[in-house]
């Protein structure tokens, strides 16, 4: 510590001198933002919490989506199901006391065809139907009536395929079909009318 | 040692003699400490049988112990040791009510002990930097508040003037310490958040502490110590302002890794942060460089000067590195290996506690009003803590990206990534060895002060006791 001792200035404080801030800072500074700014903007998702590396953007993961298919049918069912049906049969399909009976394993779901399963959402159902061994005694509106074609089929596709039912696909032209011969207001269901349908 | 000091400068130095004397001397123990830890903890990757058996000091207590134990056993009191002097000589007030910042300081260190025994005993909350069990941390908040608010009364009764760019980054410091802290404390000890908001708020803490806020407290301490010892203004005002807004802005939001499971806007900021951290770089390089050459140049002879000089080339270099791994590209190649590990030891160890050293070494003296007993160790403490966290460095960088190109290698086997990794950790363990050495030095010059200044204590008090009645028993 001797040395700094000698040092003529080592007593006083130091002291800042004023020159001011070169122009090349600023010039260093923008640049790098620019830049830094392109990278944030190629690789950020722009704050989309879905985006995760090593994609760049929603797009990219978009793209990964199934466009068509049985794939894009069973997803688009999943929404309008867990949108419009699952508050009652639940998000699982295994139905909810005192609401509505199960979807999944149901004698109405897993049939060969689906003309008896497409008459429930698009009349409306009620009266006493035995569902899986349990007695059930309830009203169901025609929900089916306010969706399209091919939602419908999407949801009916998708509860034929979900949670261990493994049911063949539906499709727009049948559910078409099916309306169009149940004309404007369909008398609601029972369990007798629905058995009397074909399969 | 006074010549050409105002005549209040003893008095200034003497108002925190006492304070500085127990933040010192605790953080001089925990640097040995975590030294001592750091070699073990080495040792355990050439001799993982040595020690399996004894679980406190198994790999995953014993590091997070040496890690903590440097943290928040030396720098950060040491830190703020050298904060609460600079302020005092700045302002040049006195530091008064001392006895508040010395009841702080032990209750600080009081805190790292049972944090240490904590991790070692196994209760580590498993967080990196957070280790320290509640009731340390509980204890260390509250003392970091004493100090903090001591501190800042000194630096709001201040009688010179203007702000010294010192001042800027140690108020800054000041408060981004609490901040962070009782944050992170809160959001994963406390109420923890859930599934990978805990990572990020870990990392966001880890980074804000271990570059923003060590580089506040550094650079602070050098911004202070280069122009007087250079004897040249620093320069220069605005450079420093400059410098001081794009560190803490950018340093704040940088930390977490490229190939973080968080969403990509999250690592992409990040990244984006610590590219603009070469702004700030930048204008910290020119500042030393313009403060340090171009006037009569002053030689360093192995002294606070050098320690100062050394610390701030460190820093230059540890924050270069900061950014460049900070880059998706190299990230790619250094993520989960020990490059990361040479970063933070060259900013911790390399910029922060030698600048700390230098500065202890110039400030202590004054305060105590006594030169160090074993002033020629000094120098020796110096080249071995230069080598030490060379070696340190260069291996765990070098081992690091080696180690990182094998993990890329789909033909090497995942062993073959480790086992070169062996001979670098050797090298490291010897860098280690001489650290400890220096720290060895650095706590025996400081705790032989703390001693001969209680002895002299005890002579004067003893003595002042005695006189009256030595004089009777002779004239009678």
């Amino acid at each position: 510590m001797s040395d700094e001792n000698s040092s003529p200035k080592s007593g006083t404080e130091p002291t800042a001198a004023r020159s001011h801030l070169p122009m090349w800072t600023l010039v260093v500074l923008l640049t790098l933002l620019y830049l830094g700014g392109i990278y944030f903007d190629h690789h950020s998702g722009w704050f989309d919490r879905q985006v995760y590396a090593p994609f760049d953007n929603a797009a990219q993961l978009d793209a990964y989506q199934p466009k068509s298919g049985a794939a894009a049918a069973l997803a688009a069912g999943k929404k309008s199901y867990e949108s419009v049906c699952g508050t009652c049969h639940g998000n699982d399909g295994i139905g909810k006391a005192g609401q509505a009976p199960q979807l999944a394993g149901s004698e109405y779901v897993i049939t060969r065809g689906f003309n008896r399963l497409a008459h429930i959402p698009l009349a409306g159902i009620n009266g006493p139907i035995k569902v899986a061994g349990k007695d059930w005694n309830m009203a169901m509106a025609a929900m089916g009536m306010a969706l399209s074609d091919a939602d419908l089929a999407n949801v009916l596709t998708y509860i034929r395929g979900s949670w261990g039912n493994k049911a063949g696909e539906v499709t727009a032209e049948d559910i078409k079909a099916i309306r169009a011969s149940l004309g404007a207001r369909p008398q609601a269901m029972t369990a007798e009318t629905l058995q009397a349908l074909p399969e | 040692m006074t010549v050409n000091e105002s005549p209040s400068t003893t008095n200034i130095d003497a108002s925190c003699r006492v304070p500085l004397l127990a933040l010192f001397s605790g953080a001089a123990l925990w640097l040995v400490v975590s030294s001592a830890l750091a070699v073990l903890a080495s040792l355990s990757f050439h001799m993982p049988g040595k020690f399996g058996d004894i679980p406190f000091l198994t790999y995953g207590r014993v590091q997070p112990a040496a890690d903590d134990a440097l943290l928040y056993g030396f720098c950060i009191p040491a830190g703020l040791g050298v904060l609460l002097w600079i302020f005092a000589r700045l302002g040049q007030v006195p530091l008064r009510g001392g006895i508040v910042p010395v009841v702080a300081a032990h209750l600080w260190h009081l805190g790292v002990l049972a944090g240490v025994v904590g991790i070692l005993a196994g209760e580590s909350t498993g967080f990196t930097w957070l280790e320290f069990p509640r009731g340390a941390a509980a204890l260390l908040f509250v003392a970091y508040l004493l100090l903090a608010l001591w501190a800042f009364m000194n630096f709001t009764g201040r009688r010179a003037g203007g702000l010294f760019p010192s001042h800027w980054f140690f108020v800054a410091a000041l408060f981004v310490f609490p901040w962070i802290y009782s944050v992170a404390q809160l959001l994963l000890i406390g109420a923890p958040v859930r599934g990978v908001v805990q990572s990020a708020v870990a990392w966001w803490y880890g980074g804000n502490l271990v570059f923003l806020w060590t580089s506040l407290i550094g650079l602070g301490a050098a911004f202070y110590f280069l122009p007087k010892f250079s004897g040249r203004p620093l320069h220069s005002y605005f450079y420093a302002l400059f410098a001081f807004w794009t560190l803490l802005l950018f340093g704040s939001l940088s930390g977490i890794p490229a190939g973080a499971p968080l969403p990509a806007w999250m690592p992409a900021l990040s990244a984006l942060n610590s590219l603009l951290l070469i702004v700030p770089i930048l204008a910290i390089a020119v500042i030393g460089w313009k403060t340090v050459m171009g006037g009569a140049v002053q030689t360093c002879k192995g002294g606070s000067y050098c320690m100062i000089k050394f610390g701030f080339v460190a820093f230059l270099l540890s924050a270069l590195l900061l950014v460049a791994g900070a880059c998706p590209q190299v990230s790619r190649i250094t993520q989960f290996t020990w490059f990361s590990a040479a970063q933070t030891q060259l900013h911790l160890y390399g910029f922060l506690c030698i600048t700390l050293f230098g500065a202890i070494y110039y400030i202590l003296p004054r305060a105590v009003g006594r030169d160090f007993a074993f002033p020629r160790l000094i120098r020796l403490q110096h080249w071995c803590s230069m080598l030490g966290i060379f070696l340190l460095v260069v291996s765990l960088a070098a081992g690091g990206l080696l180690q990182g190109i094998k993990l890329h290698d789909a033909g090497a086997a995942f062993d073959d990534s480790t086992r070169a990794m062996l001979p670098f950790l050797r090298t490291s363990t010897m860098g280690l060895l001489l650290m400890l050495l220096a720290n060895l030095l650095f706590a025996l010059n400081l705790l032989t002060l703390l001693f001969l200044w209680h002895l002299s204590v005890i002579k004067t008090v003893v003595g002042a006791a005695l006189a009256p009645l030595g004089k009777t028993g002779v004239k009678a």
